[in-house]
């Protein structure tokens, strides 16, 4: 693995350098595949009007994980289709081209491999042009789903866009120059969107000269005149209000899309709710807030003016919120009436957030559990439990037994006699285990410094970790002692892993609850499996985390990601304590628990925590936009945010977040990311320098 | 960085440290005053700050605690870039930590600021009759590389608040009209908020 040894997430000048270092591969890349240009064939019949070698996808944002291929554009008869087949020997960037590696990769290829989509199916394409490194282009089809950006390593982006507007409707969007849609705006669907956004459009259209988009869309409404393929920026802006407002977040739009997909129950409680609001006078005649200008429709530079003015700083409103507010207009009001929400105070809809994260259970008890049972102790119905748990959690005393499950350390088809049978026998593999270190003599230890230092690592830490808790409080706690045992068996188990910070804090609730040494332990390994990444030296684990995190917020709140990104916040380091050790020291050790378990159950993603991460920030937005925090302010005011989290508000949140963001959320989370079960178990734990233990 | 309006003095304080040297507890004792027997290892990085009067002047610290273990160094020089000051903290009662203290003199004399004013920390000197740093050869480290020493123990208290007034004495203090002692700050953020900044 060849992480640079200082991999600081925030320097640019590092990104740079990683960069430099990716040219220079690229170089040899070119090299290795210029041979095999001519290998693939088309079909008869087709012609390719576009070709460009290595276009590439970071399915990471690693070096090591790069995936080049050919971008073309092929017509056959009247239809344009593109595709992108990733080159089928090893060409990424890997030059320790490890086996592990090279299957990773060859899985990637498949899955990422774009085979012939009709470019009638593609709905915009971004343009990116990042200060560093190359071009890429995110393209997004009708259907919801956007492609991984592709890198353009040859340059080419000019070209592909100038040879599919030979070929399609493509009309740059009137607000961001960056964004093409592509689009023959018949689609029912596109049609029903535009409605939705047209409150918006009506907010810019009175702060801008350009006639109020409110009448123009009512008088467009009937006229389909889209075969005029010249038809000017504006006049498609006019008659397409949804892509005036904000065109730029391909992704975002793919969320408001999803919000035209909520139930009918959702929607219905919303509608109950604003009508409570409205009666409660919330909906009053504020016409100050239409004048003012709205800065998420156009972040990039709105929140630059809003930095200015430091003064009565007007924190853009949560999109998600905007658009719960814009839906019931456009179940409720015909398009004649589309303003109301912008008369809203933005605060009052701190209310509505959301609001369709279903109700907390009561946690699952005894009786109930015993239900999931079958007369040999098998679960059936593993999904319903963990459905079941997701939503309540566990009541205490049966939390030593379903833990065990939740973690993976038992099989749900297993039965109570294989799981003792299991338990016997993991328990004599935990002393042998065990045996290897204790059987370390005074001499030997002499010689073995990394187990001097691990061993001086651990023991710094399990004195220090929930002392105040009573089952580890007072002088020479025995359970102290377990932790250490514990840590110290594991660090053998997983050697080039070792300790790490933040492993007792994961260890100790494992512990509470299990009691039982062997069986803390093979939890614990468990859990490893899926949070051991985090831990890599290279810090790789916690990068995909934190860069899943940032594509997350960019997806569900785009203001605030802006925000980030001009305040120098977007490496999200600031989360690093909620996600290294999932939120441990931010609730109280029941909360902490019950948070853990629904975590665990990977029952609407494996990376809920993510959206946890995404709930909470946005439940501050305001404070943090509002009070302009920076870097330092922000790390303080998160890491003080412990002890103040309201666990269940929180979960309703992130589920809605999590349900609203679908599969756009899930493709902004890197593959290999925890706590996904790995994909491959070697080489995970890079080894380490002679300093690390 | 270090910057001045008037009389006051902002200055960017980063500690660093072998995990367990006490950096933690000697921030939390001078910012609050307290000291836990079973202080939490620090997870990422946690900011404070502390304002400090000197003669007619007042110094803010904004106080950088980082995590310990050799582990999350890489995640240091977010941290150290830029800061006015540093305290590198060891435990007297570990020759390790010792020695990774000096490693982190090494990387500050390198990569850091060249006008950063180090502070050189034996932690826990209350623990006298586990001591295995002895305060001479300490003493002789830090004089050869020009930073300056105390043996401190966040658990009395003891140089403590010293080892602070001592450092916001000697941050540079630029002059409007000669900005030479001034702290030139590569981090974006820093640029950011420098609008205050007389440099
Ligand atoms: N006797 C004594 N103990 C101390 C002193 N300072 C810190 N400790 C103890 O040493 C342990 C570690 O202290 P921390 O302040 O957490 O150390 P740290 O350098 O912040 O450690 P990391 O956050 O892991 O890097 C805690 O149990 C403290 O109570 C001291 O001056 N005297
Ligand atoms: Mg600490």
């Amino acid at each position: 693995m060849q992480e640079p040894e200082l991999h600081d997430l925030s320097d640019d000048s590092d990104y740079a350098a990683s960069q430099l270092q990716q040219q220079q591969e690229l170089k040899s890349m070119s090299r290795t595949d210029s041979g095999k240009k001519g290998g693939d064939n088309e079909p008869d019949g087709a012609e390719i009007v576009f070709v460009k070698d290595n276009v590439t996808i970071h399915p990471t944002q690693f070096a090591s994980e790069r995936i080049s291929g050919r971008l073309r554009l092929i017509k056959h008869g009247a239809l344009l289709f593109m595709t992108w087949i990733p080159y089928k020997e090893k060409t990424d960037c890997t030059a320790q081209s490890s086996s592990s590696n090279t299957k990773l990769s060859e899985r990637d290829r498949n899955l990422y491999t774009i085979r012939a989509v009709p470019v009638t199916d593609i709905r915009s394409i971004r343009r990116h042009t990042p200060t560093f490194g190359w071009q890429y282009l995110i393209i997004v089809l009708s259907s919801g789903l956007a492609f991984p950006p592709l890198y353009f390593y040859n340059g080419g982006v000019r070209e592909f866009l100038a040879t599919l507007k030979q070929h399609v409707f493509l009309v740059r969007s009137a607000d961001d120059a960056n964004v093409f849609l592509v689009n023959d705006f018949q689609d029912p669907l596109q049609r029903s969107l535009s409605s939705l956004e047209l409150p918006r459009a009506v907010s810019i259209s009175n702060s801008s000269s350009t006639p109020t988009l409110a009448s123009s869309a009512a008088q467009n409404d009937n006229s389909e005149r889209t075969d005029d393929g010249s038809s000017s920026i504006s006049q498609y802006g006019g008659r397409h209000g949804q892509k005036v407002h904000d065109p730029a977040r391909d992704l975002s739009i793919q969320v408001l899309e999803k919000f035209s997909l909520v139930t009918k129950f959702a929607r219905e409680t919303t509608t109950h709710l604003l009508r409570e609001i409205q009666n409660d006078g919330f909906l009053a005649n504020d016409t100050k807030k239409q004048s003012q200008p709205l800065t998420n429709d156009n972040h990039e530079t709105g929140l630059d003016d809003a930095q200015t003015v430091p003064n009565e700083i007007s924190v853009t409103p949560d999109p998600l919120e905007n658009t719960l507010c814009r839906k019931e207009n456009h179940f409720k009001e015909a398009a004649t009436r589309v303003g109301t929400f912008e008369l809203v105070d933005s605060k009052e809809f701190d209310k509505l957030t959301l609001v369709w994260g279903q109700p907390r259970q009561p946690p699952l008890g005894s009786e109930e559990w015993a239900t999931f049972l079958d007369a040999e102790g098998r679960i059936l119905d593993s999904k319903s439990l963990r459905k079941r748990i997701f939503y309540g959690g566990l009541e205490h005393q049966i939390r030593n037994e379903v833990w065990k499950f939740l973690l993976g350390y038992h099989e749900y088809d297993s039965t109570y006699a294989e799981r003792e049978y299991l338990a016997s026998v993991k328990k004599a593999d935990y002393e042998t285990l065990k045996s290897q270190w204790q059987s370390i003599s005074p001499a030997q230890a002499r010689r073995f410094t990394k187990f001097r230092e691990r061993k001086g690592l651990i023991e710094k830490d399990v004195v220090r970790t929930d002392r105040s808790a009573s089952f580890y409080d007072g002088d020479d706690n025995p359970n102290v002692t377990l932790l250490r045992n514990i840590l110290l068996t594991y660090s053998f188990y997983n050697f080039d892993l070792g300790y790490c910070q933040g492993m007792s804090d994961l260890l100790s609730p494992i512990l509470f609850v299990m009691k039982d040494e062997s069986e803390s332990f093979w939890c614990f390994v468990s859990l490893m499996e899926r949070l051991g990444p985090n831990f890599n030296r290279d810090q790789n684990g916690m990068h995909s985390q934190l860069f899943a995190l940032s594509k997350l917020v960019e997806l569900l709140d785009s203001p605030l990601h802006n925000y980030f990104r001009q305040n120098d916040c977007l490496n999200y380091f600031f989360c690093f304590r909620w996600v290294l050790i999932q939120f441990k020291r931010e609730f109280d050790y029941e909360k902490m628990m019950r948070l853990w378990e629904v975590l665990w159950t990977h029952y609407l993603s494996e990376h809920f925590h993510l959206y946890v991460c995404v709930a909470i920030l946005k439940k501050h937005r305001a404070k943090i936009m509002g009070e302009q925090m920076d870097f330092d302010t922000l790390l303080k005011f998160i890491n003080e945010l412990s002890g103040h989290i309201d666990l269940d508000v929180t979960l309703r949140d992130a589920e809605a977040l999590c349900v609203c963001a679908g599969e756009n959320g899930a493709a902004c989370i890197p593959p290999g990311t925890p706590a996904s079960l790995p994909i491959e178990t070697e080489l995970l734990y890079p080894l380490q320098d002679e300093n690390d233990v | 960085m270090a910057t001045m309006g008037n009389n006051n003095l902002n200055a960017k304080l980063v500690l660093l440290g072998d995990m367990g040297a006490g950096k933690s507890s000697l921030v939390l004792r001078f910012v609050k005053g307290q000291f836990l027997e079973f202080q939490e290892s620090t997870i990422g990085a946690a900011f404070f700050s502390q304002t400090l009067a000197v003669n007619d002047a007042t110094v803010k610290f904004e106080i950088w605690d980082t995590a310990g273990q050799e582990r999350y160094h890489s995640l240091a020089p977010m941290y150290y870039r830029g800061a006015a000051a540093a305290i590198i903290v060891y435990d007297i009662t570990s020759t390790e930590s010792f020695t990774r203290a000096k490693k982190w003199v090494q990387e500050l004399q390198k990569q850091g600021n060249p006008n950063m004013v180090m502070a050189f920390a034996g932690n826990k000197a209350d623990l006298e009759e586990k001591r295995k740093v002895t305060t001479e050869e300490a003493r002789l480290y830090a004089e050869e590389n020009g930073l300056f020493f105390m043996e401190t123990s966040a658990k009395t208290a003891s140089n403590v608040n010293d080892i602070f007034y001592e450092i916001a004495r000697r941050l540079p203090r630029a002059q409007p009209q000669n900005p030479a002692g001034m702290v030139l700050v590569d981090r974006p953020a820093d640029r950011s908020q420098s609008a205050a900044c007389c440099s």
